[in-house]
């Protein structure tokens, strides 16, 4: 092992034989990987940037679409939005600590704070079904007549609430419904599979298969995973629900 | 079959050298529940302006000042959370760089080029009439 650190020592990074950027090649096409997903849901939220600013005046308002919160009275507004953002930032924090605990190679800690951060991955995509079926269903406080096409027919002044893919009981613009569900529906995708990649680390963690390779790598790369999917939802949090 | 250490003996076991020791891990622990206490408060903040003052303080105030809080939290999530901080010079810049140039790319092309969407007729067309009608 010192014999190995001496090695690094003398080596020039670009030299060839280590790795110029000092991690595992693994952790490096993980950041790769992710930054291009950042690319993605970057063209995202600028589409949606350039949507919004060409329609000013006549798309929603978040905090008056986005008032709702379960079994509570109405008229909260972003409350349960808010919920979801500590829910994802403290299941971030958990997941930070899960890999600390792998860094010290105690496997109690990891299956700890890596099934808690499942947990507020779950509650966080148990919420996002819960938004969704309130944007699509709607409410009585949201509703208006609505000119549309179905079928071939045009259908005019048609009493309407909630929300689809070809109108809205919010706004005018079919635009607000779609980027709701196009940005926030790619989101929540990356959750649900970072709660899978976060099951399936938990059962390899459990079975002890990091103490057989002596280092706790796995969870540092599905935490590096887990810590984008909070990162993109701090930005469509600002973006879709607070401006 | 041989495993890509026993044929490569010289090369650095990147994997096992981040392992620490407790004393280490305590004080990791402390910083990372103070970045933990600073996002809390940052999103409070924000969700307070964001559900009380979005009307008084002006469109391109309040888009300003969500960014900024924006990111101070994306700052904290990359550097602190995902170690960004703690990793060599050269991988700090290959993350950062490449995508802090496209960002920066497309904001520049959405801003200035976007005027043009203005000029288009149709589908643009139908959908403001739409939303002044109602």
């Amino acid at each position: 092992m010192s014999n190995q650190a001496a090695t690094v020592q003398l080596r020039k990074d670009w030299d060839g034989g280590v790795s110029p950027f000092g991690v595992s090649y693994g952790k490096l096409f993980m950041w790769f990987f992710l930054v291009s997903d950042a690319l993605t849901f970057s063209s995202l939220l600028c589409a949606y940037g350039f949507m919004r600013h060409k329609f000013t005046g006549a798309w929603a308002k978040p905090n008056e679409v986005f008032n709702d919160f379960p079994f509570v009275s109405r008229d909260l507004p972003l409350a349960y939005v808010g919920f979801m953002t500590f829910d994802l930032i403290m299941s971030s924090v958990t997941m930070v600590l899960a890999v600390e605990a792998g860094h010290r190679k105690s496997r109690k800690e990891v299956i700890m704070w890596l099934a808690l951060t499942v947990l507020g991955g779950l509650i966080f995509v148990g919420s996002q079904c819960w938004e969704w079926y309130h944007f699509i269903t709607g409410s009585a406080e949201h509703q208006r007549a609505v000119d549309f096409w179905m079928n071939g027919k045009h259908i005019v002044n048609q009493h309407f609430e909630g929300a689809n893919l070809v109108v809205n009981a919010y706004t005018a613009l079919p635009t607000f419904g779609d980027f709701f569900f196009c940005i926030t529906g790619f989101h929540g995708f990356h959750v649900f599979s970072g709660v899978v990649i976060n099951i399936i680390i938990l059962i390899m963690v459990a079975k002890g298969m990091m103490d057989k390779r002596g280092h706790y790598e796995m969870v540092e790369k599905a935490g590096l995973y887990w810590h984008f999917v909070d990162l993109v939802w701090v930005f469509v949090f600002t973006f879709f629900y607070l401006l | 079959m041989s495993t890509f250490f026993e044929e490569y003996p010289d090369y650095p076991n990147y994997e096992a050298a981040a392992n620490h020791d407790e004393a280490h891990g305590k004080q990791i622990r402390k910083k990372l529940w103070m970045v933990f206490w600073v996002m809390l408060i940052v999103t409070l903040i924000e969700l307070f302006i964001g559900a009380f003052f979005s009307e008084q303080l002006g469109e391109l105030n309040k888009e300003y000042t969500f960014i900024f809080f924006t990111l101070v939290k994306a700052f904290f999530i990359v550097f602190v959370f995902m170690h960004l901080g703690d990793e060599k010079k050269a991988l700090k810049y290959v993350i950062i760089a490449p995508y802090t140039l496209f960002i920066f790319y497309l904001a520049f092309m959405a801003i200035t080029e976007g005027v043009y969407s203005n000029f288009l007729t149709g589908v643009g067309d139908a959908l403001s009439a739409a939303a002044l009608s109602h």
